[in-house]
């Protein structure tokens, strides 16, 4: 029984993060109508972005403060969304939506390569941004580091939704989601919808980063944690801010329990091949997700 | 576009492929010169050409799956490589080339169609995510099998190629052998193109509602879009067993699925022009750089192939970013242009 607690509890803490992860997907697709494939890439390059400004910054002489090394990455990512938004998505508008998800593609690969270019594919150790160690509660051990990391993914969901939903300029990024050609006829600007998407998605993606990696090892390989985020946005629905934490819980204690209960008699696989079971089964059941729009189509 | 003077009194004229001797007599030369190219290269080009040809015939796939049907399929790699692994398990227990061949590519279509089902419910990258789950679950479905059926972490080894007795593994004989298959593929797609199932699948690519309502039934033809496309993945994918003579997880990535999709795209998604075209182009490109990249760091062989394999993918999605937005129609149409430039001159072309 207390095992089960305990596999539910760290589930759930984990949950979160792939949550994190997932609203980083869901605030580009909800600002910009952009299923953006490559966001584990960018969640790699903003974490390696901190780790330049943080420990590289060190190793060169430079003793810069966490906080500072944050805020040029964060200022770094503003750059990144607006070339992005200039140079990638901006000559894609009204363009077909499979253009758009190949330009995606595309920057999937361009990202991973230009990261292995300019930083190569050692691994580094990620800075401490959030205190390690554990908190006994009872019989239960929560890892202070994902708790930290579970406060900020509630503050931001809460953060976001009420700008989403609140904020004239959130609203007008919801006319963006439904459809670029009549939000521009209405007046809305698609190009700034998008860079801010991008801005906000990047940033998002470099606290994930920061949740996810704080003292561990930052290397290439660490994007595929964007392909697990991809089922819980789906799940929670990819218009919903809310329902990416919501859904990031449900796939994370279910991966939990599949890891302490079926991998053994599985080989391993059934944690691994739970998420994209979901994300299958959420497309043909409730194609919207749990909280996202659904689309009628008339004749 | 024909140039002036040229009439057809029959409708077999009218929808003939190549319409005049011109045209027949530069694919004669063609396939001429491909023919040859064994005689007058050495074992290195030929293998450039070989995986030319099996990259080909996936493109193909992509072409019916993508371009034909218009769903994203982002998962062929995965699909090659169950095309591979049925054909290494099949000749390993000693069946002929003639019997791997369709059952390496009717296993192949039949798991994409478990992936094509959510058809039944959403479209559009939606329904990309789906071949995105196939390609992500591929090495975690293999891996997790134990040892003796796929080899897992190691790999299987491939019983090399024989046809009648005769060894089939040399370099020549081989590329000989994926050029009789890319031809039969040629004519394939060429002839789908005119066919009721082209038609049917062109019409639910440009509007699957418009399709419903003239009588299309819009699911079965986006499922069978999948599974038409995979069968040559499945062809490809045998080829690529006898062609590497081993298959592991490894050769069938997230990124080889990319580069086949930026061969279409590269190329154009409209035509099998473009798929041969995009083949031609992206695989130039990948061996140039590979080349460049060996003569500059010359004697700090450890460091190139890492960032080989870095530089050919900012480059492929330069080229796949440079085509989406300067020219969606791809090489094929540029292709077009020229021709009907050539054909109409010294008339100013349209």
């Amino acid at each position: 029984m207390i095992k089960l607690l305990q596999v539910l509890i760290d589930g759930t803490l984990i949950g979160l993060v792939y949550g994190l992860v997932a609203i980083s997907f869901v605030v580009i697709y909800r600002a910009s109508k952009i299923v953006n494939l490559s966001q584990g890439e960018v969640l790699v390059v903003g974490a390696l972005f901190l780790w330049t400004f943080t420990l590289g910054a060190k190793s060169l002489g430079y003793d810069v403060p966490l906080w500072a090394g944050l805020l040029v990455t964060i200022v770094v990512c503003i750059g990144f969304g607006l070339v992005l938004e200039r140079f990638v998505f901006r000559p894609l508008i009204g363009q077909p939506a499979f253009a758009i998800f190949m330009a995606s593609i595309a920057l999937l690969v361009i990202l991973r390569g230009a990261a292995q270019l300019v930083w190569t594919a050692e691994n580094r150790p990620f800075p401490a941004f959030l205190p390690s160690g554990a908190l006994q509660l009872g019989p239960f051990a929560l890892s202070t580091k994902l708790l930290t990391g579970a406060l900020v993914t509630i503050a931001l969901t809460i953060g976001l939704h009420l700008f989403f939903t609140r904020s004239r300029r959130g609203l007008r990024l919801a006319a963006v989601a439904e459809d670029h050609n009549t939000a521009l006829s209405l007046g809305v600007s698609v190009r700034g919808a998008i860079a801010v998407a991008w801005i906000l998605g990047t940033i998002v993606a470099t606290f994930g980063a920061i949740v996810f990696l704080s003292g561990r090892i930052v290397s290439l390989e660490v994007a595929s944690i964007g392909f697990k985020a991809l089922p819980v946005a789906l799940l929670g629905g990819l218009e919903s801010i809310r329902g990416a934490p919501l859904a990031g819980v449900l796939i994370g204690t279910g991966e939990a329990l599949a890891m302490a209960y079926l991998d053994p008699l599985t080989n391993g696989v059934a944690s691994s091949v739970l998420p994209f079971a979901v994300m299958i089964a959420v497309l043909l059941l409730r194609p919207q997700g749990l909280f996202g729009w659904k689309k009628i189509e008339r004749l | 576009m024909l140039p002036t003077g040229i009439q057809f009194s029959s409708y077999s004229g009218e929808a003939g492929i190549l319409k005049t001797a011109r045209a027949r007599i530069g694919v004669l030369l063609l396939i001429a010169l491909v023919l040859l190219l064994p005689l007058v290269s050495g074992p290195y080009m030929v293998g450039i050409g070989t995986q030319m040809f099996i990259s080909l015939i996936a493109v193909y796939g992509l072409h019916v799956t993508v371009g034909m049907a218009g769903q994203i399929n982002i998962a062929q790699s995965a699909f090659v490589g169950i095309g591979a692994f049925v054909a290494a398990k099949c000749s390993g227990i000693g069946l002929p080339f003639w019997a791997v061949l369709p059952i390496a590519a009717v296993v192949t279509g039949l798991v994409s169609v478990l992936f094509a089902l959510p058809a039944a419910r959403v479209k559009g990258f939606y329904l990309a995510l789906t071949t995105l789950a196939a390609q992500v679950l591929f090495p975690i479905v293999i891996l997790g099998m134990p040892q003796e059926w796929l080899g897992g972490l190691v790999g299987l080894p491939v019983e090399p190629l024989t046809i009648a007795g005769y060894s089939m593994s040399a370099p020549a004989p081989f590329y000989y052998f994926t050029l009789a298959l890319v031809l039969l593929a040629t004519c394939a797609v060429l002839n789908l193109h005119r066919s009721r199932f082209g038609r049917a699948l062109k019409a639910v690519r440009d509007n699957d509602v418009a399709a419903e309502v003239m009588g299309i039934p819009v699911l079965r033809y986006k499922i069978l879009g999948f599974f038409a496309g995979s069968l040559f993945a499945g062809v490809a994918g045998a080829c690529m067993a006898w062609f590497l003579q081993f298959v592991t997880v490894e050769s069938f990535t997230l990124f080889a699925s990319v580069w086949y999709l930026g061969m279409l795209i590269v190329g154009g998604a409209g035509s099998p022009i473009g798929a041969i075209l995009g083949v031609v182009f992206i695989t130039v490109i990948q061996e140039g750089l590979h080349e460049v990249a060996t003569t500059v760091m010359r004697g700090q062989s450890h460091a190139v192939g890492g960032a080989v394999f870095a530089t050919t993918n900012i480059v492929l999605g330069v080229c796949i970013l440079l085509a989406l937005i300067f020219e969606p129609r791809g090489l094929a149409h540029r292709w077009s242009v020229l021709r009907t430039a050539f054909q109409l001159w010294p008339f100013p072309r349209q």
